[in-house]
């Protein structure tokens, strides 16, 4: 790798035309807005994500609260359909999606042993852009409302015509933009796990956690082209006229259906599966067990990302389609239980007969096991197509969606929160109050979402606004929203750990680096995690990696320790690893594309700062210097740190 | 102490599993699980025994886990391991087929359920349409449009009747809205369309739901066993007023389906009026209302002047002989079967401020500005068209 230049033989008159210098990393905010580090990149979209999530939270009890009583007026009818469609979108683009991003960024490189993803700026304009679009979207409610015809957004009810105001445009424009993101960096993430995995790291050795990620970068790959194909129909339906949707002219409404559906049903699995992954790698870890069947735990996850693929129109069996579809949909929807009922039973398998520990990250991935079980087996009901006829677009499905996407997501994503806080902040959060944590939000999850069973069966439909007294609806409801209100409680104990912990750990020394005895090779970097990774790139030549360099067998096959936790880890104080230079370049294309979406709903001037920027931009990336010719450029040394907390200093 | 907790939250769970295979309250006239009809029958009984499976690998998959939870716990204070188990091929085999062939089982039933729902089996019912027998194929058209539904029966048969249009449907010779009036004990065809955007159209108790697609046309089926209301709702989104967008199947024995058939085929005729409230009624109608409504005698459906974006508002001829109107969300009659003047006094004084609307955006009823002797007069009308119904029909279409 080469050296630092020196500033002297770099000037300015050596540049060609265009070529800008790169931003020095480490000094406070600019750092972070320039930085191509994968680990930073992955805390901005666990931020970003958490503060989604909090806003998609308060959608959620706004709903809840004018559903609390029949005849509810909290909310008005068209303020409710702006709200439930903007909790949809909001939770599932905005906060799960971006969640399991900060994991796969954070720990793809780390658990393959490689120093950064393959194509770091690119990394960086993914978060950007993301986070762009989540503006934008969010942006409608200030200019003119927010999208009203719910996150599958049927056609013909999102046209420009039962549709009328702007909030349907900030929907296909602002996906669109959230979707760039998210197929960016599945390719990045796949070409990292591909190309970039440390010297003995076969595929079939990689953490099981990498390997969901890996499924979930290939399903993404296929499946947001399908999405993004529907919003440029829909986009070109509202903007410009376009008959795709048009009945009166002979469109079929079926076909936004069925493209909605195609990517909207991997879609399911782009969220459940890094849940799976995350509780794979905590429940070993907490059992001292070894996962229970690797290969049927891979092979089960890639059976769910193929099999994925063919179940999609089981969201329409009210829809039409026909008995012939309906029954080979039912088939397939039918059949996708199996592998997901053998990670449940390898899950379990894992945990029998084991020592356990039930600390929180262990809390949540059992209440996974239990609440997504609860999940998947309604799940098999709707497969009853017969009888899905009876349960589709009633509380029966948003019963069953919220066990999957909470009690399969969200818990998990909790269980990494808590797993990986101390390898990604170097302190641990606080244990007492991350498993009242649980607790209150098992509660307050089934309170909300249990009585959704009851409701729907009893033929309450999903997506209204208000009902009335005197269907039997009444006391599950009020039920429901109390519960919500416990969620809230819980994510606000989840916040206020954060805070203690945080507060508690200044002045400390980052805590040891192996909190859990854990498997996997990103603990071998100490915590929090150098900026380099590793000091050196660990040879791997087993399966858990970092635990069978720290535990070995005696000649009665007993276990015992070889090595201690710190002897195995390394002490991160490398220098001289050449890393990439941070960037401007990402942050100013993605704000080039909001005026874009801007410009296409308001004023088409408005697309010109936006194709400057991004031109710019595109143009300046392409042609900016591999290192910055000025600087120490991302290289790190043993006193960068020093370096930068002088720069922060002034 | 979670001990205890653990065991009440089991408890929870076992009583609303109870709840739930035993059926829910009594009181509830949307219920999918106390089916009226052998349709929505024939699901519940596929449904039932997948629910007890259901329960059991629940149970099975929770009590495994505070089985492990009591027995594998452990605060790791030595470095002692326990046996490390890699896996088992054997098992992981078997409780892969276990489950295929459980749901292989269920998928049996479900195909067999399936052709079921979605065979027809009609017997012709004699109907008397205007003093001749007439041997009808008991078929309706159901048309949705935002927000309310519509039913027509064409007495004649549907074979030379153009559906592909919803917005401009050939003449029918009953045209009601709000409820499909049925005979009980036969099983009637539905042909279900939209007018503008998707719908969806769904009677628990008879059977599940099917959407109304513009440009589409979906068959489905009902069958009641006993007469009697059996309340829905539109389940697919279909904008601002979707949860108002509500309707009942009627189901009569076949000599009182053959009374209302006969009370529907008359068509109103304006110069028997007498009254002079209703005279003027009528004129406000004329005037204003008759731009969207139909009053069969009045105006039909070609004269119809508002540009409407789903091309029709309900057709009111035999208004008096339903038992709501709004989309289904306001009764028309008090229990005691007088008439509640004040909730259909205030709709047509200003309808958006009822049921949200975009009247301006030609969908939904607007504000028409009517003096409050005008609302007087079109009430004093708008009673005078149609027979009220059974008083059995008026208690049942009250949900409290």
């Amino acid at each position: 790798m080469t050296d630092t230049m020196s500033e002297e033989t770099s000037t300015e008159e050596q540049r060609p035309l265009g070529v800008y210098t790169r931003p020095k990393g480490g000094n406070g905010w600019r750092d972070w807005v320039t930085t191509v580090d994968h680990k930073k990149i992955g805390i901005l979209y666990g931020a970003a994500a958490l503060f989604f999530f909090i806003i998609g939270g308060i959608e959620a009890l706004l709903i809840r609260l004018q559903l609390a009583t029949p005849n509810g007026t909290v909310l008005g009818a068209d303020m409710y359909n702006q709200v439930f469609t903007m909790h949809g979108i909001t939770m599932i683009f905005l906060a799960a999606m971006p969640l399991a991003a900060a994991f796969a960024n954070y720990l793809i490189p780390l658990q393959i042993g490689a120093r950064d993803v393959a194509f770091p700026r690119l990394n960086a304009m993914s978060f950007w852009v993301f986070l762009a679009g989540g503006i934008f979207i969010n942006l409608s409610w200030l200019l003119g409302g927010a999208p009203d015809g719910g996150w599958f957004g049927y056609a013909p009810n999102s046209g420009v015509v039962f549709s009328p105001s702007v909030g349907m445009d900030f929907y296909a424009i602002g996906l669109q933009i959230t979707g760039i993101a998210s197929l960016v960096s599945a390719i990045n993430l796949t070409v990292t796990i591909l190309n970039m995995r440390a010297p003995g790291m076969t595929l079939f050795k990689m953490p099981v956690l990498t390997w969901m990620l890996f499924v979930v970068q290939l399903l993404l790959v296929f499946a947001m082209p399908v999405i993004a194909v529907a919003l440029f129909l829909l986009m070109f339906s509202r903007q410009f006229g376009a008959n795709f949707f048009n009945t009166e002219m002979g469109a079929d409404p079926l076909l936004w259906q069925h493209l909605f559906w195609i990517f909207g049903h991997p879609e399911v699995y782009i969220l459940i599966l890094p849940s799976f992954g995350i509780i794979s790698e905590v429940i070993p870890t907490f059992s001292r067990k070894p996962i229970f069947g690797y290969d049927f735990m891979v092979f089960s996850g890639i059976a769910i990302g193929f099999m994925g693929w063919g179940v999609w129109a089981h969201h329409m069996f009210a829809s039409g389609i026909g008995p012939l579809s309906v029954a080979a949909f039912s088939l397939s929807t039918m059949f996708i239980a199996v592998p997901t009922g053998v990670k449940i039973l390898n899950w379990i398998a894992t945990m029998w007969g084991g020592r356990i520990k039930f600390s929180a990250p262990m809390l949540f991935s059992v209440g996974v096991i239990s609440m997504f079980t609860i999940g998947g087996l309604s799940g098999v009901t709707h497969a009853l197509s017969p009888a899905d006829t009876q349960q589709t677009d009633t509380y029966y499905v948003v019963a069953h969606f919220h066990y999957v996407i909470f009690g399969g997501i969200i818990f998990g994503l909790f269980a990494g929160l808590y797993f990986w806080w101390p390898k990604v902040f170097g302190h641990m959060l606080d244990e007492k109050m991350g498993k009242i944590n649980f607790w209150v939000m098992l509660v307050g999850f089934n309170m909300t979402f249990g009585p959704m069973h009851v409701l729907g069966l009893q033929g309450m439909s999903r997506r209204i606004d208000t009902y009335s007294p005197g269907f039997g609806f009444e006391a599950w409801n009020m039920v429901a929203t109390i519960g919500s209100f416990i969620i809230a409680l819980s994510v606000l104990i989840f916040l206020i750990n954060v805070v203690v912990s945080v507060k508690r750990a200044k002045g400390q020394p980052p805590c040891p680096p192996d909190p859990w005895d854990a498997r996997s090779l990103e603990w071998m970097t100490p915590n929090p995690t150098p900026e380099h990774n590793f000091d050196e790139i660990p040879t791997v030549e087993s399966l858990d990696e970092f635990w069978h360099r720290k535990w070995g067998t005696d000649e009665e096959g007993q276990i015992v320790r070889v090595a201690t936790a710190e002897e195995v880890c390394q002490d991160g104080t490398a220098t001289g690893v050449h890393l990439p230079s941070p960037s401007y370049w990402p942050l100013i294309f993605a704000i080039g594309l909001p005026f874009l979406g801007l410009g296409l709903i308001f004023n088409l001037w408005l697309t010109l700062p936006g194709a400057i920027l991004i031109v710019t931009s595109l143009y300046a990336w392409i042609f900016e210097p591999v290192d910055d010719p000025d600087g120490p450029h991302g290289e790190h040394h043993a006193d960068e740190k020093e370096v930068s907390e002088e720069a922060s200093d002034v | 102490m979670i001990t205890k907790a653990i065991k009440k939250t089991w408890l929870a769970l076992f009583a609303s599993a109870l709840l739930l295979v035993t059926g829910c309250a009594a009181d509830a006239e949307l219920d999918t699980l106390q089916p009226q009809g052998p349709t929505a029958r024939d699901i519940d009984k596929l449904l039932d025994p997948v629910l007890i499976i259901a329960y059991v690998v629940f149970f099975l998959v929770f009590g495994a886990t505070i089985f492990i939870w009591w027995k594998f716990r452990d605060r790791h204070e030595d470095e002692v391991f326990p046996t490390q188990v890699h896996g088992n091929t054997k098992l992981e085999i078997l409780w892969t087929i276990i489950p295929t062939l459980i749901l292989a089982v269920v998928s049996v039933f479900t195909l067999i359920t399936l052709s079921s729902v979605n065979s027809t089996e009609t017997n012709k019912v004699m109907v008397t349409v205007e003093e001749e027998s007439v041997l009808w194929e008991p078929e309706v058209v159901v048309v949705g449009q935002q927000w309310w539904w519509e039913f027509r029966y064409y007495f004649d048969g549907l074979d030379g009747v153009d559906l592909s249009d919803a917005r401009n449907l050939p003449p029918a010779d009953i045209v009601t809205a709000g409820q499909l009036v049925m005979p009980t004990g036969q099983e009637i065809e539905l042909s279900i369309t939209s007018r503008d955007v998707i719908h969806s159209f769904w009677i628990p108790a008879l059977n599940g739901k099917r959407d109304a697609a513009p440009g589409r046309v979906h068959p489905w089926k009902l069958e009641a066993d006993e007469p009697g209301v059996y309340f829905g709702q539109c389940t697919e989104f279909c904008g601002l007023s979707h949860s108002r967008m509500r309707m009942q199947a009627i189901a009569l024995e076949p000599e009182d389906f053959q009374t209302w058939v006969d009370q529907q085929l008359t068509d109103q005729d304006s110069d028997l009026i007498t009254d002079e409230a209703v005279a003027r009624g009528l004129t406000v109608f004329e005037n204003q209302c008759a731009r969207c409504h139909v009053v069969n005698g009045v105006n039909d459906e070609t004269s119809i002047g508002a540009d409407l974006v789903s091309n029709a508002a309900p057709n009111l001829t035999h208004f008096m002989s339903r038992t709501t109107y709004a989309g289904g969300i306001f009764n028309l009659y008090e229990p005691d079967g007088t008439i509640d003047r004040t909730q259909l006094e205030a709709w047509i004084r200003n309808a958006p401020a009822e049921k949200p609307a975009y009247a301006e955006g030609r969908r939904g009823m607007p504000a028409l500005g009517l003096s409050e002797d005008e609302i007087d007069d079109v009430v004093a009308y708008l009673e005078t068209l149609g027979a009220p119904p059974s008083s059995f029909i008026i208690q049942a279409t009250e949900v409290e």
